[in-house]
């Protein structure tokens, strides 16, 4: 049997890896946009803030040779044929399989596109994007930087700049950063200690409306407030959009059932599958390692064995990238809110029916673990939660095993 | 929990029997350390202590990584720096690929990933660090240095699967605080502790 992966990314990864460590050991080519070995998404701001490039290659920079994978490289799948079982790429060349694993991942959504080819403008999403900013800013010596998009690449981008020695401003459409991983009033706490911590200059429910350029060179941008900031390096980071156009012929993801299979040939995994979540069994793309290497073990254990189900994906989200403050939230932002706050740390946990419905925990990981069972596990807490995310000492959850009452 | 035909060992702890005396903490710090002295732990903000004493009212328990088999953090870690010894299956962090991203600590039940730019660290920035089961003692037949360091009894290096078959593992209690047996003279300290305690919350007691 011939195994074809459209991607080379994490789940793409974690899927051979599998069948590998299963012993399967008949054909599998890789086939991927990016000519490198595959990378963590998580890593890649890391090497931008000053960090080895090796340490993106998650699964070692030898991952194809230690595998045994065919890779081909360099070359985006552009559409499957699934009568003929063949995936053609961008050049012409076509691969046939006998069982195709689609993940593809996501890419940048870009308002204007056509600002991407100018000198100075770049995304922030692919190991490609990190290695051209990188050798942009070493070769204009760049100083200042104007990221587009507060959410969580946003921010990650604008961190890592600044990390690497840039003054960067952050222009965000929303009424606060991280906007789809916060509700309204953790969203501005995390906001404003974001920018006491960092002195990033952060502009909300601004865009960028126009750039200004020299013979192809960026010199500027226009803000939608009319405000004007002289920059030459502008990092779009406003949105993502699943590369499921090769296998649907739009971008709104793949649906796939609770064996990863999006028709009986193809196994779909990653930023590019729509899943049921464990929890609200609401259909989405849920955007996170841990989701798209479960998904992945799901594929190769079904293909290998025949047996086993995905869970559903949980929306757990945590951004903690150069600096010590970590926000971390998980599931849907209504019911009853139970909220904490002490100094830089703050939590809040809603309630639907005793069981935890979400939560946001913003300066501090403590607690988060708990949290996560809890939710996950559909566990009744309306009793005990309030003391538990309360407890000044962060102790709460021992308090109350040991049958004390919070202080 | 085995690992091939290696029998695997872990830390217990009878809290019970946890005078919070932090010879634990000291001990972790010091084994540690690059100086592996006292006096080079103190007052260095790298040192790293992978065990932490919770005082809660009068009971005390040292908490540390439980090396969960299966582990979440194991398994939300993206960035390749979380893996499992193959010979004692104790979770490890490879500070050279860590970048810090939470995604370990999320998820841990028991709050055992702390964040600190230690020693290991390579990148002159945090790096999460937890219990590694004092491996480079462990694997030469020694027993971790916290548990050398207890001398009340409250932490234990046993055999997982003899000692955890005499405990029930119905819940989170049960799996942390194990077996019952306190010594006479840490009976009468945990009594004194608790007096002193309800003295300080104003009780009649």
């Amino acid at each position: 049997m011939k195994i074809v992966t459209a991607g080379t990314g994490m789940a793409a990864a974690e899927f051979v890896e599998q069948l590998r460590l299963e012993g399967f050991e008949g054909e599998i080519v890789m086939v991927g946009d990016e000519d490198c070995p595959p990378y963590s998404p998580c890593v890649i701001p890391f090497y931008l803030a000053g960090e080895p490039l090796d340490t993106v290659y998650w699964k070692g920079k030898d991952f194809y040779q230690k595998y045994r994978v065919t890779a081909r490289l360099g070359k985006p799948v552009v559409q499957v044929d699934q009568k003929r079982r063949l995936i053609h790429t961008a050049d012409g060349a076509r691969e046939d399989y006998d069982r195709l694993f689609f993940a593809t991942g996501s890419q940048s959504w870009y308002p204007r596109p056509e600002w991407l080819g100018i000198n100075g403008v770049f995304g922030f999403k692919t190991l490609s994007d990190m290695m051209a900013i990188d050798r942009y800013l070493r070769e204009e010596q760049i100083t200042e930087a104007v990221v587009f998009g507060g959410g969580f690449i946003g921010v990650d981008a604008a961190l890592a700049l600044r990390t690497r020695g840039l003054k960067v401003s952050l222009v965000h459409r929303n009424t606060r950063l991280l906007s789809q991983m916060t509700d309204e009033e953790g969203g501005q706490f995390a906001t404003l200690r974001l920018a006491e911590k960092t002195a990033l200059d952060i502009s909300l429910r601004t865009t960028v409306e126009a750039i200004s350029q020299s013979n192809g060179q960026l010199t500027g941008v226009r803000l939608s407030d009319g405000r004007e900031i002289a920059t030459k390096l502008l990092i779009l980071a406003v949105g993502v959009i699943p590369n499921s156009d090769p296998l649907q012929g739009d971008d709104q993801g793949v649906c796939s059932n609770e064996q990863m299979l999006a028709d009986p040939c193809i196994y779909t995994a990653g930023d590019v599958a729509l899943t049921r979540h464990a929890v609200n069994g609401k259909r989405g793309v849920y955007a996170n390692y841990p989701n798209a290497m479960r998904q992945a073990r799901v594929a190769a254990r079904h293909l290998l064995h025949g047996d086993g189900s995905f869970e559903g994906s949980l929306n757990t989200t945590v951004l903690r990238k150069h600096i010590d403050f970590p926000v971390i939230s998980a599931g849907d932002f209504s019911g009853e809110a139970i909220t904490w706050q002490q100094g830089d740390i703050w939590r809040r946990v809603y309630l639907v029916d005793g069981m935890i419905n979400g939560y946001i925990i913003i300066g501090d990981t403590r607690l988060s673990g708990y949290l996560y069972q809890h939710y996950k596990d559909r566990t009744r807490v309306e009793g005990t939660i309030r003391k538990i995310i309360s407890a000044p000492r962060h102790d709460g959850q021992y308090r109350e095993m040991l049958g004390f009452a919070a202080a | 929990m085995r690992h091939g035909d290696t029998c695997m060992k872990r830390i217990f702890v009878d809290y019970k029997k946890c005078l919070a005396c932090k010879a634990c903490e000291t001990a972790c710090a010091v084994r540690h350390h690059p100086s592996g002295t006292l006096i080079g732990a103190l007052g260095d903000r790298q040192t790293e202590i992978d065990v932490r004493v919770l005082a809660i009212e009068h009971e005390a328990f040292p908490l540390a990584c439980r090396h969960c088999d299966p582990a979440d953090c194991l398994n939300a870690c993206p960035s390749g720096a979380l893996g499992r010894d193959a010979e004692t299956g104790a979770v490890l962090i490879d500070p050279t690929r860590c970048k810090a991203c939470a995604m370990c600590a999320m998820v841990c039940t028991f709050d055992a990933i702390s964040f600190k730019a230690t020693h290991r660290s390579p990148y002159d920035r945090e790096v999460a660090h937890k219990c590694d089961l004092c491996l480079v003692r462990t694997k030469d037949g020694g027993r971790p240095a916290c548990v050398e360091a207890c001398h009340s009894g409250a932490l234990v290096y046993a055999e997982y699967d003899a000692t955890r078959s005499k405990r029930a593992t119905k819940s989170l209690r049960t799996y942390l605080l194990g077996e019952e047996g306190v010594p006479p003279l840490v009976e009468l300290y945990r009594e004194l502790r608790r007096k002193e305690f309800a003295r300080r919350r104003g009780s009649a007691e």
